[in-house]
């Protein structure tokens, strides 16, 4: 038996999709690029990730890390969380 | 009051100088294990082990019901991709609060969104750290004189846990206490 889906109304999403901008903007212009660009691929991979996604779950499995583990390596690259 | 911790806002939170505040604004707060199987750095885990020993911070008694509740909501958030992805342990604590009527402590915006949009949903509270110095003020916790003194507290944090609050978010909890400071 189907169910009624939950769908976030236009205006909604409209809203998210602005906030993703702002945080995505905040995330780069913070960001330590010197010290991303010196990272391994994998962990370079995973911060530019976060810093276009700001997802530390998703991140921290591209560079083979645990939350915490990429979240150190988030501090110093300087990129922050943003909510 | 009882709150629910997912394993970012604990990682978090651990970092931050005032932590041992939190223990001041909840009587019980809860944790899923699958939450606690995330939490590994040192600081992390001496501050949850703490926690636990003074019976403040307890494992949630995760049900069948629980389970069903969790296939039906990722079914729900998973089946659209304009939803932002959620992980499984953070869907675990949505679910915990709404069951025990608790805050939830999360700064994971998929889950924040969820609250925003789903009917189920929309009467759980969900606290990121900001809203936890605010009524941490409410309740005493920190005392301020006027709202520069709140945004010490918060610059405090966002040095602690490399955070940065959106300006709009900050700006609608200055007006909040603006109006209790003139209480």
């Amino acid at each position: 038996m189907s169910r009624e889906r939950n769908i976030p109304p236009r205006e909604l999403l409209e809203k998210w999709k602005k906030e993703d901008e702002e945080a995505r903007r905040i995330r780069r212009e913070s960001a330590d690029w010197n010290f991303i660009n010196k990272q391994a691929p994998h962990i370079r991979a995973a911060l530019i990730y976060f810093i276009e996604q700001g997802d530390r779950y998703v991140a921290a499995r591209i560079a083979g890390l645990t939350i915490e583990e990429f979240d150190e390596i988030r501090r110093k690259a300087k990129i922050p969380v943003v909510i | 009051m009882l709150g629910v911790l997912d394993a970012c806002f604990i990682i978090d939170w651990s970092r931050y100088r005032r932590r041992k505040l939190l223990s001041k604004l909840f009587d019980i707060m809860y944790i899923h294990e699958e939450v606690l199987a995330q939490i590994r750095s040192t600081i992390a885990i001496e501050y949850v082990t703490e926690l636990m020993m003074r019976g403040i911070l307890r494992l949630y008694a995760w049900s069948d019901a629980d389970e069903t509740e969790f296939i039906r909501l990722r079914d729900d958030v998973s089946s659209d991709p304009r939803i932002p992805a959620v992980e499984r342990p953070d869907i675990l604590c949505l679910i915990i609060a709404k069951a025990l009527n608790a805050i939830l402590l999360s700064e994971n915006v998929g889950i924040h969104r969820i609250v925003e949009y789903n009917p189920r949903y929309r009467n759980v509270s969900i606290w990121t750290a900001l809203e936890v110095l605010e009524n941490m003020v409410y309740k005493g916790l920190i005392t301020i004189r006027d709202e520069e003194e709140f945004l010490d507290y918060i610059r405090e944090y966002e040095e602690d846990t490399a955070h940065k609050f959106r300006r709009r978010r900050i700006e609608e909890c200055i007006e909040r206490l603006r109006e209790w400071l003139r209480k």
